[in-house]
């Protein structure tokens, strides 16, 4: 995979309403839609949260064919399983290749299955879509803040967990780079078995290493000499606040949630 | 003095995470799927020599696990199930041989019951588990181990 076709974080740059939502109510939301899809047991509550997607994506301002993209790496996945869906489970036949045989049960399954992974996608890849990887970890940073009572660093996790984000990048096109000069000198890291391959990556990861930890040396020091004591006293530039929309946005979750249940236990 | 190892712990830490991500992303889409060999599982073999790889490559399994085809719940559980077997790493790296076997155990059960349970995998439970293992095994034996014995005779010029 070449570097420039990693697209880092996958931010969808926007001022829509979902953009504007607190982080928390965010990541919120996402683990409430991923929790129900699994809640679902008919294709009625599949139609509920296609809608719900829908209607998120819609007022996301995210473009269809970006949502549909994110799809491409684990379309092998969703064929795959569709059709060992199609062939191995056992029913009522329908359609008969040789030895092969489609039930009405497998056609179900597969379909079944099929959706929710599609929805599974949609769903956790909007996160990321409309909220800045840094917000993220600040979100995931106050969401973790009770956790201070049982001694959980939660500052110190999400600097660790900003810091290793802003270095991603960095160390992408360092190992590229390593990979190049390694190549010119005649490392080889595409013949050989499973075993001999990983361990012919060593050359790249000795270096990779070493510049890691440089780099990891010098930003220590740099954060020491401008006195970084941790999150005790920290304020910060931008404030997280729980707005109208942050409540609006909880209340249709809820009612979300409700129908879901709904639809599970007592719907048609 | 304590606020100076605070700093170098989390940033040890962050980088760690970084190249665990970098290398993920890098050789994708061989790190993601049933059978995968994900690389990068190798750099659990830091935690025998520093447990600031225990929170870096948990952190750095979420960040190549979000930006991967499996979204959040592979960022969720696939960084659990680092943290788990990085922490039993650290536990036996007294035991160089048996340290990363871990991470093999610990990935294998929790990876290959996610890929079972929320990613539909047609193959049975067992099946997936023994593959996600496979691919495991691979990467810390086939390059975990070699690393482990460079890191541990060149621990002082790295760093570490």
């Amino acid at each position: 995979m070449a570097i420039k076709d990693i697209t880092l974080g996958q931010y969808f740059p926007g001022e829509s309403i979902v953009h504007r939502l607190d982080p928390r109510t965010k990541i919120l939301g996402t683990f409430v839609f991923l929790v129900t899809l699994f809640l679902v047991n008919r294709f009625a509550g599949f139609a509920l949260s296609a809608a719900f997607i829908a209607g998120v994506i819609a007022l996301s301002g995210v473009p269809v064919k970006f949502m549909i993209r994110g799809l491409r790496p684990i379309l092998f996945l969703i064929v795959f399983s569709t059709i060992l869906n199609l062939f191995v489970t056992a029913g009522t036949p329908i359609v008969q290749f040789g030895p092969l045989t489609i039930t009405e049960e497998g056609v179900y399954r597969a379909a079944f299955m099929a959706l929710r992974l599609m929805l599974l996608i949609f769903g956790s890849s909007l996160l990321t879509l409309v909220t800045k990887p840094i917000t993220l970890t600040d979100g995931i940073e106050r969401l973790m803040s009770p956790l201070n009572i049982v001694k959980l660093p939660s500052h110190e996790l999400a600097m660790m967990m900003t810091i290793a984000l802003r270095f991603i990048p960095t160390l992408l096109d360092e190992t590229d780079k390593i990979m190049k000069a390694q190549t010119a000198r005649g490392a080889d890291f595409e013949s050989g078995n499973l075993f001999r391959r990983a361990k012919g990556l060593i050359p790249l990861l000795v270096p990779l290493f070493v510049s890691a930890f440089r780099i990891a040396g010098d930003l220590a020091m740099a954060m020491e000499a401008r006195c970084y004591r941790g999150g005790k006293g920290r304020t910060r530039m931008n404030g997280m606040a729980f707005s109208g929309r942050d409540a609006g946005a909880l209340c249709v979750l809820v009612a979300y949630f409700a129908a879901t249940i709904y639809l599970r236990t007592m719907g048609g | 003095m304590k606020e100076k190892v605070k700093a170098q712990y989390m940033v040890q830490a962050a980088v760690i995470g970084s190249l665990y991500a970098a290398i993920t992303l890098l050789l994708a889409p061989l790190s993601y799927g049933v059978m995968q060999v994900r690389v990068s599982e190798a750099l659990v073999v830091l935690s025998m020599f520093t447990p600031a790889a225990i929170p870096g490559l948990g952190a750095g399994c979420f960040f190549a696990n979000l930006l991967g085809p499996g979204g959040f719940i592979d960022a969720a559980i696939g960084s659990i199930a680092t943290v788990i077997g990085a922490i039993g790493t650290y536990r036996l790296r007294n035991a160089f041989y048996a340290a990363p076997m871990a991470t093999v155990a610990s990935n294998a059960v929790i990876v290959g019951w996610m890929l079972y349970y929320f990613y539909a995998v047609p193959l049975p439970l067992v099946s997936c588990m023994l593959w996600v293992g496979l691919g495991e095994l691979i990467a810390c034996y086939g390059l975990g181990i070699p690393l482990a014995r460079f890191l541990q005779s060149r621990r002082g010029d790295i760093g570490l």
